[in-house]
């Protein structure tokens, strides 16, 4: 743990002050970028407020690309904050957040485009790309405003996945599962 | 921490695909018909022969909504 603690402070100092790195030898590099990887499981479970990032060239906007295979929902727009439902976690993204790459649960993201207007979309799932230049990706299958799903078709939906939950080989019960996680995320996002 | 799905046997792919029925299923109807549409793919094959196609054939035939 010592031994991994120092390697981590070196590691700091090199990343602060850039001219070092190519002080630097190989085999240097090669025990930092291991102690890096190592350093990097414990690290994922801290979480920073955006205001915590190192300040670098970033730019105080966040600015989007919000994409699904067959539309392109925003495209390199600026926006004051995106709320999203990751599988580590719901999280808010800003400006100059650590730069992160999140796979998204099948949920809701929220863009709030500025003080006044804020849209909401339901996503099947994708993975969200949050870059040091605060820009952020989001990559979706399906993605849809709220307003555009029938509450009762996600009741049929619900009904007909827990029925099959019960029945038929692992692969199917897993399967019909995975339905029904969707529409309990649905039907919570629909009635909030 | 795996997913139940993935000690299922389920590829992410397979995964995502799942969630994304789910999606569609649950729009209104007339955005749904054409979200369904996009779900709907075939693969067809045809083998050209001195510049000519031959007959073409489905690999994995569409499926019938």
């Amino acid at each position: 743990m010592l031994s991994t603690s120092s390697f981590l402070l070196v590691l700091f100092v090199c990343q602060t002050s850039k001219p070092r790195i190519f002080l630097c030898t190989n085999s240097i590099m090669n025990v930092l970028a291991r102690s890096a990887r190592a350093a990097v499981k414990p690290m994922r479970m801290a979480r920073f407020y955006a205001s915590e990032a190192p300040a670098g060239a970033a730019s105080d906007k966040l600015r989007l690309t919000f994409a699904v295979p067959h539309q392109a929902i925003y495209k390199n727009t600026e926006v004051h904050q995106v709320n999203l439902a990751a599988t580590s976690g719901d999280m808010g993204v800003l400006a100059n957040h650590v730069p992160t790459i999140e796979q998204l649960k099948a949920g809701v993201v929220e863009v709030l485009e500025n003080a006044s207007t804020t849209k909401k979309y339901f996503v099947s799932g994708g993975f969200a790309t949050i870059n040091p230049d605060s820009t952020l990706n989001i990559n979706a299958v399906e993605a849809f405003e709220l307003d555009q799903f029938s509450p009762e078709a996600v009741r049929a939906g619900l009904a007909e996945a827990q029925k099959a939950s019960a029945t038929g080989s692992e692969e199917e019960k897993a399967a019909a599962k995975i339905e029904v996680e969707v529409y309990e995320a649905l039907t919570a996002a629909l009635t909030k | 921490m795996a997913s139940p799905w993935k000690s299922a046997g389920i590829s992410y792919l397979k995964y995502a695909q799942i969630c994304a029925r789910a999606v569609r299923n649950s729009l209104k109807d007339d955005v749904r018909t054409a979200a369904q549409r996009r779900d709907a793919n075939g693969l067809k094959v045809a083998k050209w022969e001195n510049g000519k196609a031959g007959e073409q054939k489905f690999i994995v035939p569409p499926k019938a909504e």
